[in-house]
């Protein structure tokens, strides 16, 4: 009943067909002989044929599955560090000249008339290059919020209520100029419009701000997780599948081999090395990939949200300092806010602010002897523990030089100074407290810098290896490969078949 | 030929069960606390004698602003009303509740304090609320916080309001423990204490009830920012609860929330979305 078999090789194809079992379980359906007839599969060029089609196959499930890895790297790689990766950057910059332009409103209010000092004009300079700042980063916020309606709102909620700020803001210069008062909190009238612009900062400009900025984090992390799981499993299945594709290679290779006298056939034997090496530059590709997103993610992401929410909330604790000397009656409400945000940057337990310049001058004290004995927690513990080194060292001493400045200025409030504590606040000649505030900022935006630098170089890494894998992209030079190495087969097995003409 | 076929045929079923056990192993390097994200149920701890807020009602239901945004949140994550449970906690017990895991979440006028975070996480503040004063009507010495120096003022154990007086204002006031603010009410009222000092939602809910004889001195002293405890390292879960109080305010819910509950009284209610906390 079988056909003629036109060699005696001992295949196990040749073992199934001659014991095909009788016609009762053709009816069943399985392995019938009438199946492998009409393939053709009782003759070697049939078999040739069919063991073809199977390594073609095979490439064609290595094009997918490498296709698909290679997906998940350029999506993660797009996510991380070009859209929500920026978008934090964006939006850091964003607050920070928000809550600035506020503070710089309450150091002009608090100088009052005894503006010759130069501050006053310096606070107005700074105010008009804040707003262009805000602008700016606005702009580019929104830009790498495109194609989220949420995101895109804030954005424009945002640039919306600067407008109205920005009337109130000097609504209230006007008026405190006509005040003509000598520093320290300004009349009634002024504050009151004051209370209005700052309370449109805090409750309506500032918030979304910052949500952004963690909104932007929270996006970094799910794809973060999300595609370095699945470029670690695609790298699993690509050497899977690499293996699937040489395993069918190998079984074509030898079923020719064994039913001619060539031993080697050329066509199938490059196709075999050719896909043998991209397999394995692959799955080394994608291990690179998954290393560049762990390091921009660990090394440079997470530092750059961690010190830019610090700085966010560091600008707000300054200018939550400047509303406790301009507004006395709500100088509890703005001093407690003070201690509840500098307790978020850097914390260390402790009841009341006197208690927490002593415990925190001591914490950083010991930090310093023992860089490896971090006794406090909040945004800074977390850095110091993650990454510590000079960068830290210097956000930490100019901290608690920040605090020492406040303490001082705070004391004189209490003992009625008012006068001197206002000139002492918006001094900002050198060893002055809003000379400390600015170098204290400026070491925050180096550490931030620092990080960054790893963050991009990862994600160009990245970019690079995924551009560039030979002389072509990635994509590229998979679809060729594919393409070439199903031409080969096709080119050696035609070669053979030929033969049996 | 018949075994060959069968054995075959379980060798490739043993490699198929091999290559899932790897890559399922593959898939679930990503560990942690288990998260809110995903749950059926959900357990929500939420106060029971605070009216306005959370109170728990005769029939045993509970009623009030964070029982309404514990719903609403709920349902963002994909929980249905009839498959939330409340769970009644007190100040005192919020933390422990949510560390020994008998409540998912905690939406109980839970101000986030940086010492709290050093135990659970918070989503939000879904509402930004200022702590205030109450005092007996007759009672016109005390106008402000400052003038709490040598007065009896309640403390309810695990709460942070009387810390704020006492220790970050350090104003001298006699401390008299309660384990409530409904009982801090009545202790005022039967003069046991001469100040009870809160959030002003928090005494907007009582004044309402109290009547003629109390008043809101009405000079707020603090932001208090209203968290959603959950338990500490749920990131996942943090930044889902956040989205939705974002939405939230985005849709009108909470504007109308703090209108339906609070309306009637004279607080000042801001309906943008406050700024969140951040999950870490």
């Amino acid at each position: 009943m079988t056909g003629p078999v036109s060699d005696s090789g001992g295949s196990t194809l040749k073992v199934l067909a001659a014991t095909t079992p009788p016609p009762s379980r053709e009816l069943h359906g399985r392995w019938p002989a009438a199946r492998f007839r009409r393939l053709g599969l009782q003759t070697t060029p049939g078999r040739i044929r069919a063991l073809a089609a199977v390594v073609v196959l095979a490439i064609a499930g290595f094009y997918i599955v490498a296709n698909i890895a290679v997906g998940n790297v350029r999506d993660g790689l797009r996510v991380i560090g070009h859209d929500a990766g920026p978008q934090v950057l964006a939006t850091g910059d964003l607050y920070f000249a928000l809550s600035d332009m506020d503070s710089q409103v309450a150091s002009i209010l608090l100088t009052g008339r005894e503006y010759s000092a130069g501050t006053g004009q310096q606070a107005l300079n700074r105010y008009g290059q804040d707003r262009a700042r805000a602008d700016r980063a606005a702009l580019q916020a929104a830009e790498l919020s495109a194609g989220d309606p949420t995101d895109q709102a804030a954005v424009r909620s945002i640039l919306d209520g600067l407008g109205q700020y920005e009337r109130l803001a000097s609504q209230a210069m006007v008026l405190d100029a006509q005040a003509n008062h000598p520093a320290g909190p300004p009349p009634r009238n002024v504050i009151a419009v004051y209370r209005q612009a700052t309370d449109l900062m805090t409750l309506e400009l500032l918030p979304p701000a910052y949500n952004l900025t963690l909104e932007g984090g929270a996006t970094v992390r799910e794809a973060y997780v999300a595609k370095r799981s699945a470029v670690l499993s695609g790298r699993l299945w690509v050497a899977l599948a690499g293996l699937a594709v040489f395993a069918a290679l190998a079984g074509l290779q030898f079923f020719i081999a064994a039913r001619s006298r060539r031993r080697l056939n050329p066509a199938l034997a490059v196709a075999t090395l050719g896909l043998l090496l991209l397999t394995v530059s692959a799955v080394r590709l994608l291990s690179d990939q998954a290393a560049h997103l762990q390091a921009a993610k660990t090394s440079g992401f997470d530092s750059i949200l961690t010190m830019s929410r610090a700085r966010a909330i560091s600008n707000s604790l300054h200018a939550d300092e400047s509303r406790f000397l301009l507004d006395p009656g709500r100088a509890d409400m703005y001093e407690l806010a003070y201690l509840d945000k500098s307790q978020t940057v850097l914390y260390v337990a402790s009841g009341n602010l006197g208690e927490y310049y002593t415990k925190l001058s001591a914490a950083i004290k010991a930090y310093r002897a023992n860089p490896r004995a971090v006794r406090f927690l909040g945004f800074y513990g977390d850095e110091a523990r993650a990454d510590p080194g000079p960068a830290v060292d210097a956000v930490l001493s100019r901290f608690l030089q920040l605090q020492t400045d406040d303490q001082r200025i705070r004391q004189l409030m209490g003992a009625g100074h008012d006068r001197q504590a206002a000139l002492l606040f918006t001094d900002r000649t050198a060893g002055s407290p809003g000379y400390d505030f600015d170098q204290y900022d400026q070491a925050v935006v180096s550490l931030i810098a620092g990080h960054r630098g790893t963050f991009d170089q990862m994600i160009r890494a990245g970019d690079r290896e995924l551009g560039r894998s030979v002389f072509v992209s990635w994509s590229v030079l998979l679809a060729l490969a594919a393409v070439g190495a199903a031409v080969l087969v096709a080119v050696g097995v035609r070669a053979r078949l030929v033969e049996y003409r | 030929m018949r075994e060959r076929a069968t054995g075959r045929r379980r060798a490739v079923a043993a490699a198929v069960v091999a290559l899932a056990l790897v890559l399922s192993l593959a898939s679930c390097s990503a560990g942690g606390p288990p998260s809110i994200v995903g749950k059926q149920t959900l357990r929500i701890g939420v106060k029971a004698d605070q009216p306005g807020l959370g109170l728990r009602l005769p029939d045993g239901k509970f009623a009030g602003f964070d029982v309404d945004v514990a719903l609403y949140i709920a349902a963002k994550l994909g929980v249905r009303p009839d498959h939330v449970t409340f769970v009644p906690v007190t100040s005192a017990t919020r933390e422990t509740a949510l560390e020994n895991g008998s409540v998912d979440m905690v939406i109980a006028t839970y101000s986030i304090t940086p010492e709290r975070e050093t135990k659970v996480a918070f989503g939000g503040p879904y509402y930004v609320a200022h702590q205030d004063t109450m005092v007996r009507a007759g009672d016109t010495a005390i106008r402000s916080v400052h003038d709490l120096g040598g007065k009896r003022l309640c403390a309810v154990a695990g709460s942070n309001s009387w810390k704020r007086v006492t220790q970050e204002l350090s104003i001298a006031a006699v401390l008299v423990p309660a384990a409530s603010y409904s009982a801090c009410v009545a202790m005022l009222l039967d003069g046991r204490v001469d100040a009870v000092s809160t959030d002003d939602l928090i005494l907007a809910g009582f004044a309402a009830r109290a009547g003629p004889a109390v008043r809101i001195v009405n000079a707020p002293f603090s932001y208090e920012r209203y968290g959603i405890g959950i338990r500490k390292g749920d990131l996942s879960g943090c930044e889902a609860v956040n989205r939705a109080v974002s939405q939230m305010y985005l849709d009108g819910t909470a504007a109308a929330l703090l209108q339906k509950w609070f309306g009637s009284t004279r607080l000042q209610l801001d309906t943008y979305v406050p700024q969140f906390e951040g999950c870490q």
